[in-house]
């Protein structure tokens, strides 16, 4: 892969920008609560800023590793700080600066232990524009690890409904995974004979089969944990339940990327041989969940439930994307990994602002919401639709891309999704029908409609969601660039 | 890029401009009804004018003209966004501005005061944008993007009331059910880009007249892509959604039923037409669920009370003509004239009928036309007309559009080998006649004494305007209504040039006398039958089919297919997948991870007995365990 240095450190600023923020919050009193939120904005901002420059800056002529910075870190053992961009993270780069920056805008309100919850919030962020930045093992683990302890304060403190249970099951979850992760790793620097944990070095390496088919495994289930691989999908639903909206947001939003993202960029990148062995067993799990979770969704009652479990939905779409490694099919799912974070961030943004004016997230209980807030509503509605795959925003495309290349190499469960579609679409306005519709229930009538400000994230998610739903080459086109080499390398 | 063909221009202008329409109603002056009104009625001005402009100067066009460009380009798979010009696109095109602009006239009136007057009128645009898009769409992926949003637009059209249940209820039921056939579409076209390598509209076409095509390839390519227009054109057994949809607002359905939504289905159909005829199995299975969804339809048709869910009936039945005609023409080696110009006549005077309806529900405030007879219908002297005339042309009676398609498609089912499913026809025909007349004679001859206990009042809509009605028809209502009825006299005569400019040339058939005579007289016998039963002086005012009390309940029940599929979704989708998933989930996925971490924590528990801080005990556990080991090694040796 080519490397195009960087001549301005774009990437370490974004990744630093954050952390930044951490410290300078450090100082503040909890008394200055507006001054916390317009630091954590600005930290949030910048990154945001620097990650929709390195999307539109990229260039795609030149295609490779671009904004590269390389520093020797502990020679010995062959650690190098290594962060670069392509046309596979740059999306989620992008969709990181997102879903921070439109995080602290929907927590705006917040009352509770302000300073520490954007402390910690910020600490979470920077893992995960380190994950999708690092080309190095090590740096990429420790973020990846650095990105998911944070959950659990955030969860334990900040969140709601059976928030110990969801906080423990959760950070246990994700454990038990990264104790598949390490050995997976250390078993590729072990028998690479370079003892080197850059990646890119790493790939040229021909691993023995055994070992690549032992990693890969391990590590696509240790991953597969965060992205919500079916069977264990479990804990995101009641994760995303007991969270508060913006944790929520970030947990399912890049969250869940970060797994599927890593299986894509270390497992099927080092393990190629290893990927071809289990590349069944990943469509066939891809497919269940996909079916599974909208089946399951359509039972709930609890708003967040049913996103959680539309998560479970959409990422078995990514999921099936990656086991058909195809071209096609990677496309859709780098694709879909962005438009599915933008539309849950969505999701969550608006039942959010719901849930903090009525306490409830029962869709019996709630009814008629368009007439008491419709701007609110509309939010709602719109990622709603957006989840039903309606053309004109994201995911569309990047399920029509990953559906197609799936009936392609597995027919019989790329029909299966395909058939999920129409529960997907009943499962989606069954929801908004049921709390968006109808009668408006008396006990809510008298709550105010969304300000603009606190519209704004919304419309920016909105804005990034139909934008790209109207011109997928944008993305597509960026996201080819990395794909086509890649597959070549498989 | 050179210059742009100023037609291409045109038709992008057109969609941007909808497009627009609907952005910014949407997102700025929707709380603004006039402003929203000028956006929408001036963009739709300015598709009307491309529209006509582009068809006069096109009328003479002898190659298709085509442009696209790439919208999207993954690896295989390659979206093309383009324009396909010819006649069946241009006929369409100009259909759906026309009617889509007499409906945002009209709704001027009809929808006066309505609290989200500013967002009907964005869904309206949005409604315009999808199905122009349809219509001229070079290639099939596209077409199924618009067909989509078609299908969203007339999802939130028909829930457009949403605080009433049955509204949203309906709405999300077209949706879904739309979807179910969409599900084949979508195979179908995956299975024909993954096997044929392009969805280009011209090239399929083209590649099924050169009989290009295996058909391993064909045969289920068509079938599943029949799916979806049995959806969307409401065929049986997915026609359910279509009378629910009436929860709309009246001008809407207008809109629905003429030329948008169902006539989106039966445009595909005409649209592949080459490609399914050379499907004879397929041809022979549309011909087949056309010919049930008439006879269903018809036969519901003739004994529901609401004026509005007759006209429903009277859609699907038209429909399945429609596909009838399509069908018989593919399979004798026929051209497509016949069923696309029923789609065209069948659009004006099917907007007329409804637009009639919502005129009477606008001034009386119910459904149901008996309850508007008694009240008075036919002092409404503008729509009493027009309603009449569109009944005849729905009835097929000469001088209105309908004879002369009803004809044409009848002539296509003679030349059928199998004379049953001219039977069949003439007998939908009859039906049609019937039904049709059964709702003018009640409007004209009120008998108010008959309306009692029997048939209860519906009320549509009570938001909004009710309050001070004021009599007479606004000019707005009426002039759509006066245009649609003229375009219902002179369609008919209209049939040499619409031929000729749909096919090139001049079919010409020596009138067939016994046709023609069956056809007028199972009309005629129809209408005859419908004053017997309502019209005559001593006439009961029952239908025939009440002499035979158990299938007159299996039409009202409409051949219980509702019941059918809400058995399917409940039991099947909710009670047995839904909640059997969901048990796993909770149960046994969710269970076993639960499980696992309280055996842990158990097990902990168990074993911290031993540490029990006792150094006796400790000290005892050790001596056991050294003496094992020293056991063990021991008897090792």
């Amino acid at each position: 892969m080519t490397e195009h240095l960087a001549s301005f450190p774009v990437l370490s600023c974004m990744l630093l920008a954050p952390p930044l923020g951490l410290f300078v919050l450090l100082f503040l009193k909890e008394e200055q609560q507006f001054l916390i939120r317009v630091v954590s904005l600005v930290a949030a901002g910048i990154s945001f800023a620097l990650s929709i420059y390195t999307f539109a800056a990229y260039d795609q002529k030149l295609g490779g590793l671009q904004f590269v910075e390389k520093y020797e870190w502990v020679k010995t053992f062959g650690i190098t700080y290594f962060v670069g961009v392509e046309g596979m993270n740059a999306p989620l780069l992008l969709l990181t600066g997102i879903v921070i920056f439109t995080g602290v805008l929907t927590m705006w309100e917040l009352q509770d232990r302000v300073k520490e919850y954007f402390i910690f919030q910020l600490a979470l962020v920077t893992g995960v524009f380190g994950v999708f930045m690092s080309y190095d093992m090590f740096f990429f683990f420790l973020f990846y690890e650095i990105a998911v302890v944070p959950m659990y304060i955030l969860i334990l403190i900040w969140g709601s409904t059976r928030k110990i249970y969801a906080a423990m099951k959760l950070t246990l979850y994700l454990m038990a995974g990264s104790g598949l992760i390490i050995p997976g790793i250390l078993l590729l620097y072990a028998s690479s004979g370079i003892f080197t944990f850059d990646m890119v070095r790493l790939h040229a390496v021909q691993f023995a089969p055994w070992v690549q088919k032992l990693t890969f495994v391990m590590m696509y289930l240790g991953f597969g944990v965060l992205a919500g691989v079916w069977p264990f999908h479990t804990w995101s639903p009641v994760g995303h339940v007991a969270a508060p909206t913006a944790v929520s947001m970030l947990h399912a939003g890049v969250l869940m990327k970060l797994g599927s993202f890593a299986i894509l960029r270390v497992a099927m990148y080092l393990c190629p041989q290893g990927f071809q062995y289990w590349a069944q067993l990943m469509g066939l799990l891809a497919a269940t969940g996909i079916v599974y979770g909208v089946f399951v969704g359509l039972a709930q009652t609890d708003l967040k439930y049913v996103i959680g479990y539309s998560s479970v939905s959409h990422m078995g779409i990514v999921g099936l994307g990656l086991a058909t490694g195809t071209v096609d099919g990677l496309n859709g799912a780098v694709f879909q990994m962005f438009a599915h974070g933008v539309m849950t961030a969505l999701f969550f943004s608006a039942v959010g602002f719901i849930y903090d004016r009525t306490h409830t997230r029962d869709i019996h209980e709630l009814g008629g919401f368009s007439k008491i807030m419709p701007v609110a509503s509309a939010f709602f509605i719109t990622a709603a639709l957006c989840g039903a795959g309606v053309p004109g925003m994201a995911s569309f495309w990047a399920e029509l891309l990953v559906l197609v290349a799936a009936v392609k190499v597995f027919t019989v469960r790329g029909l299966f999704a395909i058939a999920a579609l129409v529960i997907g679409a009943l499962f989606a306005l069954r929801v908004v029908q049921n709390t968006f519709f109808n009668e408006p229930n008396p006990k809510f009538i008298h709550y105010e409609d969304v300000s603009p400000f606190l519209g704004l994230p919304r419309m920016i998610l909105i804005g990034f969601m139909i934008f790209f739903g109207i011109f997928p080459q944008v993305m597509v086109g960026l996201i080819k660039t990395s794909i086509i080499p890649f597959i070549q390398g498989l | 890029m050179g210059s742009v063909n100023p037609f291409f221009l045109g038709c992008t202008l057109s969609l941007v401009l909808s497009l627009s329409a609907f952005g910014l109603i949407m997102i700025f002056t929707w709380r603004r009804p006039k402003l929203s009104l000028a956006i929408s009625l001036t963009v739709s001005t300015i598709c009307l004018i491309i529209a006509w402009l582009t068809f006069i100067k096109l009328s003479a066009l002898k190659e298709p003209l085509i442009l696209s460009v790439d919208w999207m380009m993954s690896d295989q798979i390659r979206v093309p966004f383009g324009f396909l010009l010819d006649p069946t696109s241009l006929l369409m095109f100009v259909i759906v501005a026309t009617i889509s602009w007499l409906i945002q006239l009209y709704s001027i009136g009809y929808m006066a005061g309505d609290s989200g007057f500013g967002r009907y009128y964005a869904f309206l645009s949005l409604f315009a944008l999808s199905m122009l898009g349809l219509v001229i769409s070079s290639g099939l992926l596209q077409l199924y993007i618009c067909w989509e949003l078609v299908g969203l637009s007339s999802y939130l059209l028909i829930g457009f009331w949403y605080e009433k249940f049955s509204a949203s209820e309906a709405g999300k039921k077209a949706f879904v059910v739309t979807r179910f056939g969409d599900i084949g579409f979508f195979m179908g076209l995956a299975f024909l880009v993954l096997n044929f390598g392009t969805l280009d509209i011209h090239s399929i076409n083209s590649a099924a007249m050169s009989k290009a095509f295996p058909a391993w390839l064909l045969t289920p390519a068509a079938l599943l892509i029949f799916c979806g227009i049995m959806g969307k054109s409401a065929q049986f057994p997915i026609h359910v959604w279509l009378p629910d949809a009436m929860e709309g607002p009246t001008p809407v359905s207008a809109l629905l039923h003429s030329a948008t939504m169902v006539a989106a289905g039966m445009y595909l159909l005409t649209r592949l037409f080459p490609f399914f005829s050379c499907s004879p199995t397929a041809m022979t299975v549309i011909l087949t669920i056309c010919t049930i969804t008439l006879l269903l339809s018809s036969t519901i048709g003739m004994v529901a009370t609401d004026i509005k869910q007759v006209w429903a009936y009277s859609t699907i039945s038209q429909l399945g003509f429609m596909g009838m005609g399509l069908a018989a023409a593919g399979l004798t080696g026929g051209y497509l004239f016949a069923g696309f110009y029923h789609l065209t006549t069948h659009a004006g005077f099917k907007a007329l009928l409804f637009l009639c309806a919502g005129v009477f529900i606008h001034h009386f405030h119910t459904n149901d036309f008996f309850v508007m007879s008694a009240k008075g219908g036919r002092r409404l002297l503008i729509p009493m007309v027009t309603v009449t005339i569109g009944a005849l042309a729905l009835a097929g009676i000469f001088p209105f559009s309908g004879f002369f398609s009803k004809e044409a498609i009848l002539a296509e089912l003679w030349n059928l080998p199998n004379k049953m499913w001219l039977g069949l026809g003439l007998l939908g025909a009859f039906l049609t006649a019937y039904y049709t007349f059964r709702v003018i004679f009640v409007l004209l001859f009120p008998r108010p004494q008959a309306v009692g206990g029997g048939h209860g009042v519906e009320e549509e809509h009570g938001h909004g305007h009710g309050q001070e009605e004021e009599h007479g028809v606004p000019w707005v209502m009426a002039v759509p209504l006066i245009i649609l009825a003229g375009f219902t006299c002179v369609l008919g005569f209209l049939q040499a040039p619409i031929q000729k400019f749909l096919l090139g040339e001049v079919h010409h058939h020596a009138p067939n006398y016994v046709l023609l005579v069956s056809a007028v007289g199972c009309a005629l016998g129809g209408i005859g039958m419908a004053w017997l039963d309502w019209g005559a002086k001593g006439a009961k005012w029952e239908g025939f089919i009440r002499k035979v009390p158990v299938v007159e309940n299996f039409f009202i029940q409409k051949w219980y297919m509702d019941h059918f599929w809400r058995w399917f979704l409940n039991t099947v989708i909710y009670g047995l997948f839904s909640r059997t998933f969901t048990y796993n989930d909770r149960r046994v996925v969710d269970g076993g991870v639960d499980a696992v971490a309280f055996g842990t924590i158990g097990s902990g528990r168990l074993l911290s007995f031993i540490q029990t801080a006792f150094l006796q005990l400790n000290l005892l556990f050790m001596v056991l365990v050294l003496g094992g080991i020293g056991i063990y090694l021991l008897m090792g040796r």
